[in-house]
């Protein structure tokens, strides 16, 4: 059995339809929000879990974000994962994908000697998927995108992932270290073992790592370590079902249809 | 019992060849550990059974398939400390049918959650069954729906929530009710028969715990063991005394599984409730639609807690209601198919009891099959439109007793 | 120690121009690349910058002249074999070379896997701001600050971000959010060689196969149309409309229990959940467990005889009439209203 060291990158976000705009402040309102593991995230720790059964292995989750993350990350240990550490600090704050990706690196390179790094694909709060490529070039190590499905070859070393793309797939072989971006809906997660959720629910499992730890430079992390800026939020068209009645002749509906499916397609 | 059970009952000649040992090579290979693990998980349940194989024969799948589900060779697993994968251990509904006529008294529904249980350990459960788990996890919910949105099935505004000084009665709408469009109607019936008869009651609204039914009944002790622990705790300090439920789901887990719960509160299914209204007076049914109705006992409501009457008891208050029974009635009626967690769970097409209720209640001559649980309600409506039988109306006891009232004509979807 | 990270180059040295990847897919230009063409024209003639294309492939010249009819000023053209197909690792190397001489003051690329692939790894290289997945990009012409507009929280909120002091100022951009032009063949553009050094041993990914158009995965089919009990078995009809739509069809449980079309295809509580841009439901009631496997879609057209079908809640638009005859319309619009191809 080899001894493969895995780390699994997870957040957790608001549920999406709990988050608001507030119409004064035009700021975020999450406050009231009930927050979940990401669940792309989900699909990346399955996918490595799964990969730690056919192939041995240990993994670790990391997560930056503020303390109560970790009330939610243990769900992560009772799945099957060894440890936990998150990168809680407040200078993290109002990170943007740069600095988001800087700080994880240098998290998993304080962990050391990682051979596979699982991301979801994208997170639900931002969306930007941009965060497995940026880890790969922090840490220059080679990343599969949109991966699900993979595999290992031990005697080469090389892993082999299907990545999605439109209308199909991709098979793609590339060696040990990499960076895994999993497609959201790829696999089923596994419900938490009982056996382990007391255990990985004592405060006692999670390591949280601060700037200071992970010897960060201040100017990468956070606000500073962030190019961009949001200028403006606004609350997007209801997400309701429109339940819009379209009356007429079938040639006469079907032409409404046809304009409506040519700016959606 | 009809004879026709009594001669079903003799051990059919396939399971006749499974005891002896040569067919069951594995048998040879005990496992020790796994072995204290389901004593430990069935509760021991399962040692009385000395093998007569009339839970086999019982077993309504036996009616749909040309093999039945081994129920006696799921026992004998048991007692010896053996487990493999088997479809039939996912196939069970539930239903209990071949309880009470087991003459060891074995509870094979607890044996088969402890088996599943094993299953879920070694990570053997169906699939999409862990994602219905997570979703009980997250949202609150076994149906994937967001838990901001339970109230909206409410109509014009608000109902009042739960006040322990001012309402006697906890109205635990419960998750199917809350986010299934048809079982909504049936949730909106009852809370208009409730305001009809001046119940004073209230509502968890956002805050209702999901009570766990589909957890405990895919077979995942340890965590509805959890689920329960929060809704007890919700309840306790909401102050409540008294539960009235719509589904017979929730009603038997918070009265049989809620470990003490039922010591301190007092759960009742609505129908129940119902009956008293009816029989204090304080609920009257006025306009007659004028049906012949046969009644579908839900098997948590029937078998599981042995509560024939009270439906009964109501539908007899509806004026120029026909009351007919259909062939399995009372301790012998047909499950709808969808208890056992299999409302998650694909059942082919030709394989649904529910297809056979139908049948049993065209050949009584009903025209309308009224239940009490939203389970049977979703089964019985596809296997009518699948029927061709559209005639054929299926109603919740609620609503036909609103029907009685309002006439207002019940909205039905089949896919 | 930093007081605020710095792009490897900034304002002063930027060349006032909006540089487009051009992803291309078996010999053509993507789609969303010529819609970020026609729209980054407008973009540039309204600040009078320069619209330049990039273009990594192996002999692919000759679709620098479809690029510069849909607006390039300009094209760079890297052709070489080891580009012939995207890895992270050749294109990773080229499109950073080519960045860092023609210090553009905007990058942008189709949000494509491979753009997002490209661009999340390159805006960290280039110490870059970078937003994702736009829906759409203005252009201040004062101050030259692109602004994208970026869905987030599942689509129900909208975020305008920009990185005014960093650069190139890149973004992916989601396909179809953009109009596309009618090429224009009289435009003239520069086509300029970017000459690549590349070795085998650049390469660390081997892709071993592409495959497109095989097996049935409704999870990942952006346009879906669906059939109930109500269009008694005819999918060829929808199976057509899928087919100009570019989609695949699925269905509720009784069509699969009666045998018109396989369980693989059926959508629901327990079948396949799915998550289209546009699910086309016809002749379905609309049950609770139907619903579930749909509430994903961007957008959900019913079509139904029964005005009462409790589908028409779960629907954006709503068509009260029988499939049979708004379907075949509607594949015959379609057809017609083609926009000729490129």
């Amino acid at each position: 059995m080899s001894d493969l060291k895995i780390v699994v990158c997870m957040k957790v976000v608001p549920k999406p339809e709990e988050v608001g705009v507030d119409k004064e402040t035009m700021r975020l309102d999450r406050e009231n929000a009930r927050s979940e593991m990401n669940p792309t995230d989900m699909n990346a720790l399955e996918m490595a879990l799964d990969f730690k059964d056919r192939y041995g292995g240990s993994i670790d989750v990391v997560s930056m974000g503020p303390p109560f993350f970790s009330h939610f990350l243990p769900v992560g240990l009772a799945m099957g994962a060894n440890h936990i550490y998150l990168l809680s600090d407040r200078d993290f704050g109002g990170a943007d994908t740069l600095a988001t990706t800087y700080t994880l690196a240098l998290g998993i390179r304080k962990i050391g000697d990682v051979d596979l790094i699982f991301c979801g694909e994208e997170s639900s709060d931002g969306a930007t998927g941009q965060v497995p490529p940026g880890i790969a070039e922090w840490l220059d190590i080679n990343q599969i995108t949109m991966v699900n499905r993979l595999d290992y070859d031990t005697e080469r070393e090389m892993v082999r992932g299907q990545r999605e793309i439109p209308g199909g797939h991709q098979i793609v072989d590339t060696p040990l270290p990499v960076v895994i971006s999993v497609a959201t809906a790829s696999n089923e997660p596994r419900f938490m073992d009982y056996r382990l959720k007391s255990w990985a629910f004592e405060d006692e499992r999670i390591t949280v790592w601060n700037v200071d730890d992970l010897k960060a430079d201040p100017g990468y992390v956070g606000e500073p370590g962030s190019p961009t800026i949001v200028s403006g939020l606004e609350q997007a068209p209801s997400r309701e079902r429109r339940m819009e009645f379209i009356d007429g002749t079938p040639d006469e509906i079907a032409l409404r249809l046809a304009g409506i499916l040519e700016d959606r397609m | 019992m009809s004879d026709n059970v009594i001669d079903e009952a003799e051990v059919p000649a396939n399971e006749i060849e499974l005891l002896e040992p040569a067919s069951e090579p594995e048998a040879v290979v005990l496992d020790d550990e796994l072995w204290e693990q389901l004593i430990e998980l069935t509760g021991g349940a399962a040692a009385p059974c000395f093998q007569c194989g009339v839970c086999t024969a019982i077993c309504p799948w036996g009616t749909v398939r040309q093999e039945p589900i081994s129920v006696r060779k799921l026992m004998r697993r048991a007692q010896l400390g053996l487990f493999n994968e088997n479809e039939g251990l996912w196939l069970c509904t539930a239903c209990a049918q071949c309880e009470p006529y087991c003459p060891r008294g074995v509870p094979i529904v607890e044996v088969f959650r402890g088996l599943r249980y094993l299953a879920w350990e070694r990570r053997q459960a169906l699939e999409g069954l862990p994602s219905v788990l997570w979703s009980v996890y997250w949202n609150n919910n076994p149906w994937f729906q967001p838990p901001s949105q339970r109230t909206a099935w409410v109509e014009n505004g608000q109902l009042p929530d739960f006040d322990p000084t001012q309402h006697e009665i906890l109205l635990y709408v419960g998750c199917t009710s809350s986010y299934d469009r048809r079982a909504q109607n049936v949730a909106r019936s009852v809370v208009k028969l409730l305001n009809a008869a001046g119940v004073k009651y209230g509502v968890l609204g956002e805050s209702e715990p999901c009570c766990g039914e589909a957890v405990l009944s895919m077979g995942h002790g340890p965590y509805f063991e959890e689920v329960a622990a929060k809704a007890t705790a919700v309840f306790q300090e909401r102050g409540v005394k008294k539960i009235v439920t719509i589904s017979p789901h929730c009603f038997d887990v918070f009265r049989n599984h809620y470990g003490g719960l039922s010591e301190t509160v007092e759960v009742y299914h609505y129908t129940q409730l119902l009956a008293e209204l009816v029989e204090s007076g304080q609920l009257e049914f006025g306009i007659s639609p004028g049906l012949k109705a046969t009644f579908q006992d839900p098997c948590f409501l029937g078998r599981g807690n042995n509560e024939y009457e009270a439906p009964r008891k109501v539908l007899a208050a509806i004026p120029s209601i026909d009351l007919v029974e259909m062939e399995h009635t009372g301790i012998d009626s047909l499950c709808c198919g969808g208890g056992g967690g299999r409302m998650w769970m694909e059942t082919e097409a030709g394989e649904r009891f529910s297809d056979l209720r139908v049948q049993e209640a065209i050949d009584v001559g009903a025209q309308v099959v009224v239940t009490a649980c939203p389970s049977c309600i979703a089964c019985l409506e596809d296997s009518v439109k699948a029927s061709g039988h559209k005639e054929l109306l299926v109603l919740d006891v609620a609503e036909l007793a609103i029907l009685s009232q309002e006439s207002v004509p019940a909205e039905m979807a089949d896919d | 120690m930093t007081e605020r990270v710095e792009s490897l180059y900034g304002i002063d040295e930027e060349s006032k121009a909006i540089w487009v990847f051009l992803g291309q897919i078996g010999g053509n230009l993507e789609p969303v690349s010529l819609e970020l063409l026609t729209h980054g024209r407008q973009l540039a003639d309204q600040a009078g910058w320069t619209l330049v294309g990039l273009l990594l492939g192996h002999e692919v010249g000759h679709l620098t002249e479809q690029a510069i009819a849909h607006g390039a000023d300009e094209v760079w053209l890297a052709d070489h074999p080891l580009l012939e197909e995207y890895t992270i690792d050749t294109y990773g190397r080229v499109v950073f070379d080519a960045i860092m001489e023609g210090k553009p003051s905007a990058f942008i690329a189709g949000a494509t896997p491979n753009g997002r692939d490209l661009l999340g790894r390159l805006a960290v290289r280039l110490r870059a701001g970078l937003t994702a997945d736009c829906t759409d990009l203005k252009l201040v012409t004062e101050t030259g600050i692109l602004i994208s507009e970026v869905t987030g929280f599942g689509g129900g909120v909208l975020a305008l971000i920009e990185a005014p002091t960093h650069r190139p100022q890149m973004a992916t951009v989601r396909p179809g959010v953009f109009p596309l032009s009618e090429a224009d063949a009289s435009r003239k553009g520069r086509i300029i060689d970017f000459q690549v050094l590349l070795s085998e041993d650049m390469l660390k990914t081997e892709v071993v196969e592409t495959v497109v158009g095989a097996g049935v995965d409704l999870t990942q089919a952006e346009m879906l149309v669906i059939g109930g009990r109500g269009i008694e078995g005819d999918f060829e009809m929808l199976r057509e409309l899928a087919d100009a739509l570019g989609g695949d069809i699925g269905a509720t449980r009784p069509p699969v229990d009666d045998g018109f079309i396989k369980r693989e295809r059926q959508i629901g509580q327990t079948g396949v959940v799915c998550r289209p841009k546009v699910a086309i439901v016809c002749g379905v009631s609309g049950a609770f467990h139907f619903a579930v496997g749909i509430q994903d879609a961007e957008t959900v057209i019913a079509i139904n005889t029964d005005p009462e079908a409790p589908m028409f809640e779960f629907a954006d638009y709503c068509i009260v009439g029988d499939a049979a005859q708004i379907v075949p319309a509607l594949t015959h619009a379609l057809t017609l209203e083609k926009v000729p191809s490129v």
